[in-house]
């Protein structure tokens, strides 16, 4: 009896949620006149070029910047899941002189608003000779690699604080270093975390569009979100039924990788198993 | 975090704060020192200039064939070309000049040019003027001039247009209605649209009280201007007679419902009334008719603004601009000098970012024009241009991009009906005077 | 707190040893190089900037300018947000209502969500996954049309409302009603909190319900005692975070308002304003000073709620932070 009535519930919430989105597919299906002047959800005359004309607008085919995307956002991840996981290890779970000004810190790092650090950023990374290098994607990874992003480190801090005490207490007791207990104990009981980080690091590096705008200058480099603002020019007739298009194109990488990820979470971790 | 409190004496203090911008400044430029080769050419010994522009993706594949050309005449000189739409155009800009990295060559609008100019971003043209590097005796001359900030040619126009009135052709014969026509008064106009609205059960015209462009034809009508020098050229008086025209207009049912006018106040061509088909008149400008054709299939029209059009003049829809610290200042010229004088980059740059500045080459890319809305839009600003008034307006100040976003905000509390003329006149004025630093 | 009679007793910690203090240095090393990819990226690339951004918060620094040139005004820039900016206070309570609006009703709905989802069934992660898609759209171009078209005059929301004869309004074009759409999607981008809300949901130890279920409990008594309760570390989590984000908030009032805090300024959030005043009109001096400003404020709001936290999040690791 319940279970219907769960899966009704969430059905008519998917079908408000989703709504927006299918309206966005209807519309990218639409010709340009269209598009300015019917508003409804199903095209008068369907516009399926908009996919290819989006895909090949540019010089640069748009496959190459879901590729600059893809390559951007899983070198993210794997910056922000290992060098975040080692930092929250330190300020979750072991005891150490000035942790508690540290921790503040890092959370007071999360508290600027970006827009004041592009330019300052930006001045540094160049002095550094990172921008307009051989790899212009330096400035976007380096601080992945170090955990700059301390919405991830303080994530995963609350995850770990969630992993009971008295599994280091009895690791330690049996003559476990910090380090073992990281490998042993709380790397596997991390996963959740681990999980989360790497889907957000991923969603986020994929939709971010500021810090890419800013530091990649040619064509063939651009990201996707940077791409999808080249259809969009307020000066003149803007190319809004290809930009519909690419923009859900562009929603398929990161759902899949959602789903994929998500997987890891589903079959969950039974904590009991490891208590001592 | 605990900046506020600091004790000493002002001199002490002033030791104290230049250690501290040295502190954080000195290792960055020693960095940017340290690794300055990389901006010297490209391999090869060629030259290689940067160049930044906003616009769509026709602008890019156009100023790329000019460039090519460009490269081509001058073997060596290689272009690394970035181009992107309007929005964020002018953040990466500001970060780029931030960092010392502007681009050789980068395109500017009046919104802007005179912040980079009187920051002294802008490499100044005008000896490169009296020394023939840059031929501008083909421009017209307010056209020119419209380029200079204190005395300086911050940057060459590459399109010319000017104020424009587009209608809708298809819903005027639809309900038997006459049109506009250039030169009929302000009143005159608004009986027109309030007649079409009532006729065609479509609002006549977009109400364009937070339009600056009308606002400033509307002033020099009455002898006042937008700005005289550094400061205001007009007075509250002068806003309360235009907001309350408007109030008129709106009570006669001439313009939308003020969530509409709202929506068409947008800047985006693809929003204007005229192309939504939310209003029978969109207040823009006049190159901008064939893109707004686009995105329609009724006919438009195009005339001027109400009332004296010599009250209209040749602005410069975009420049070009050289960097000052450029390594290649000489060749930026060089190429800025090719794309406004050219024919043949004329001629593939064509009307794309407004007429071209040079006479001749507007002259001969005119007669090649197939488009038959480009068509119009080149007899109506020709026409026009014959009748422009000898006291062309100046490029505006610093701060009118500000003075710009707060007419909107304040024309729109009165078209919502949250202040009164009067009261919006005040405001306005008050917000205007901050954003330009005026007394 | 009371679950404890569902929870494992906290162990006592660990009595003294031999070896003690060598032991403390050794985590003391070990802690320091755990934390060390973080300190070198804090100290090379996060805190230099934020130490420029202060400093120019004292200055009128524009970004057309070399940094070294910008002239020192003291307290200037504060003197006229406290004193003489009418937009400033005006964002500030934008941006107040937006967050004690939106923030509450995200959480709600990603946990409320979450709870549905929480089953192993087929299928499961594509439905979560369809759930998180609007969130997946960011805040791009297309989104500010999207939502434009669900909520204009002639919209799909007011197409819903005639169905029940009522008839709507502009909403996004309303400047009474702009705030409450962005608030709105605010909240059809529930996702990232849901995901965390399920990343969560999965550590709670089954056993403990298993142990409930054997005494009798029923749903909502495990709900209340035993969900709540483990999940509290990362309802904390989330609540912190979308407080800061709520109060940050920018992309969407961005994107939907063409970057202008329209209409009428009934969308100008905080973060937007201050954009605005640094990269529109070119003064990042003053942006900053507000950017210090927030970051006093919002550093408050946080420390209030870790020190509420205290009363009401469990933390299976028994310390008090």
């Amino acid at each position: 009896m319940r279970f219907p009535v769960r899966f009704v519930a969430l059905l008519l919430i998917l079908a408000v949620v989703l709504y927006p989105l299918v309206w966005m597919v209807g519309t990218s299906l639409k010709s340009p006149s269209e598009i300015v002047n019917n508003i409804g959800l199903i095209p008068r005359e369907f516009t399926p070029a908009n996919f290819t004309d989006g895909w090949t607008k540019f010089d640069v085919s748009f496959g190459r910047f879901f590729l600059n995307s893809a390559l951007v956002s899983l070198l993210t991840v794997a910056g922000n899941t290992i060098s975040c996981l080692l930092a929250a290890y330190a300020l979750g779970r072991l005891r150490f002189r000035l942790r508690g000004v540290w921790f503040a810190v890092m959370i007071g790092t999360l508290l600027l608003p970006g827009h004041v650090l592009i330019i300052p950023q930006y001045i540094l990374f160049r002095s550094l000779g990172w921008v307009g290098g051989e790899w212009p994607y330096l400035p976007l990874l380096v601080p992945a690699f170090l955990a700059t992003e301390a919405f991830f480190v303080f994530l995963i801090v609350q995850f770990m604080r969630g992993i009971p005490r008295e599994l280091d207490e009895a690791a330690v007791i049996d003559g476990a270093s910090a380090y073992s207990i990281f490998r042993h104990v709380i790397l596997p009981l991390s996963r959740p975390a681990l999980v989360t980080t790497a889907i957000f690091s991923f969603i986020w590096t994929w939709n971010d569009f500021f810090r890419q705008l800013v530091f990649l200058s040619e064509l063939k480099d651009y990201t996707a979100p940077v791409a999808l603002t080249l259809f969009i020019d307020s000066t003149s007739e803007s190319a809004v039924g290809p930009m519909f298009a690419m923009s859900l194109l562009s929603l398929i990488p990161v759902f899949l990788f959602f789903v994929a990820f998500q997987r890891l979470l589903v079959e969950g971790i039974n904590t009991s198993g490891l208590k001592g | 975090m605990e900046p506020i409190t600091r004790a000493g004496t002002p001199a002490q203090r002033t030791t104290r704060r230049r250690l501290l911008a040295a502190a954080l400044t000195v290792p960055l430029l020693l960095g940017a020192a340290a690794c300055g080769g990389d901006d010297d050419g490209g391999s090869g010994g060629g030259t290689e200039l940067s160049v930044f522009w906003w616009g769509a993706e026709k602008r890019a594949e156009l100023t790329d064939k000019a460039l090519a050309l460009y490269s081509q005449k001058h073997p060596g000189v290689t272009f690394k070309k970035t181009w992107q739409g309007n929005q964020g155009y002018f953040d990466k800009l500001a970060t780029l000049t931030a960092g010392g990295n502007a681009p050789d060559i980068f395109q500017l609008d009046d919104n802007y040019i005179s912040e980079y100019a009187a920051r002294g971003v802008t490499l100044d043209l005008t000896e490169y003027t009296g020394n023939g590097k840059l031929d501008v005796s083909k421009f017209p001359e307010s056209l020119l001039k419209y380029g200079e900030v204190d005395g300086k040619l911050a940057g060459v126009a590459l399109g010319e247009n000017t104020q424009g009135l587009v209608y809708d052709k298809t819903l005027l014969k639809k309900n038997n209605l006459p049109e506009p026509k250039t030169g009929m008064s302000w009143e005159d106009f608004i009986s027109w649209a309030a007649d079409v609205s009532k006729k065609s059960k479509l609002p006549g015209t977009q109400d364009p009280s937070a339009v600056y462009q009308a606002l400033w034809v509307f002033l020099r009508q009455n002898g006042k201007d937008l700005y005289a020098g550094k400061q205001l050229g007009f007075d509250e008086a002068d806003i309360t007679k235009w907001f309350a025209l408007w109030k008129g207009a709106r009570d006669k049912g001439a313009t939308p419902t003020p969530d509409v006018i709202h929506e068409g106040n947008a800047s985006d061509v693809s929003k204007q009334l005229v192309a939504t088909g939310k209003a029978g008149t969109s207040w823009v400008w006049a190159n901008q008719m064939p893109e707004l054709k686009k995105s329609t299939d009724n006919e438009l029209g195009l005339i001027a603004y109400p009332g004296d059009t010599s009250a209209q003049w040749a602005r410069a829809s975009m420049y070009m601009s050289a960097f000052r610290g450029s390594k290649h200042k000489d060749i930026a010229v060089d190429v800025i000098n090719f794309l406004a004088n050219d024919p043949e980059a004329g001629q593939i740059l064509g009307t794309d970012r407004g007429l071209p500045p040079n006479l001749d080459v507007r002259k001969q890319v005119a007669a090649t024009v197939e488009d038959p809305n480009m068509k119009q839009t080149i007899a109506v600003m020709d026409e026009l241009g014959k009748k422009y008034g000898p006291n062309a307006p100046t490029v505006p100040p610093q701060g009118h991009s500000k003075v710009r976003s707060e007419l909107i905000r304040v024309a729109e509390e009165v078209i919502y009906g949250r202040q009164t003329p009067e009261q919006g006149a005040a405001a306005f004025v008050a917000a205007a005077k901050a954003a330009i630093g005026a007394s | 707190m009371t679950a404890s009679t569902l929870t494992p007793a906290p162990v006592a910690p660990a009595a003294a040893q031999p070896g003690r203090r060598v032991r403390r240095r050794r985590e003391n090393l070990a802690g320091y190089v755990f934390l060390s990819p973080w300190l070198l990226g804090l100290l090379g690339i996060t805190a230099i900037p934020m130490l420029i951004s202060l400093y120019l918060s004292f200055t009128d620094y524009s970004p057309l300018i070399p940094l070294t040139e910008a002239n020192w005004i003291g307290l200037e820039n504060y003197r006229r947000m406290f004193t003489a900016d009418q937009s400033y206070w005006h964002a500030v309570q934008v941006t107040v209502t937006f967050a004690l609006v939106a923030v509450p009703l995200k959480l709600a709905a990603a946990l409320g969500v979450a709870l549905l989802l929480n089953r192993t069934m087929r299928g499961i992660s594509v439905f979560r996954g369809l759930f998180y898609l609007p969130s997946l759209l960011g805040g791009s171009v297309a989104l500010a049309i999207v939502w434009v078209s669900m909520f204009n005059r002639d919209g799909a929301f007011n197409s819903f409302l005639a169905l029940f004869g009522i008839e709507g309004l502009p909403w996004v074009n309303d400047p009474d009603w702009a705030l409450s759409t962005l608030i709105l999607l605010a909240v059809w981008q529930f996702g990232a909190p849901m995901v965390i809300f399920l990343a969560g949901l999965k550590q709670v130890p089954t056993e403990l319900y298993e142990a409930a279920s054997v005494d009798g409990a029923s749903p909502w008594r495990k709900f209340v005692h035993i969900t709540l309760p483990m999940l509290s570390p990362v309802i904390f989590f989330n609540l912190v975070l979308e407080t800061i984000n709520g109060f940050q908030g920018f992309t969407s009032a961005f994107v939907l308002s063409n970057g202008t805090g329209g209409p009428v300024d009934s969308t100008l959030m905080y973060t937007l304003n201050l954009y605005i005043a640094g990269f529109v009109d070119l003064n990042m001096g003053y942006a900053s000073a507000m950017a210090w400003v927030f970051l006093l404020v919002i550093g408050a709001i946080t420390v209030v709620l870790f020190s509420t936290g205290r009363f009401w999040v469990h933390y299976s690791d028994n310390e008090e932070r």
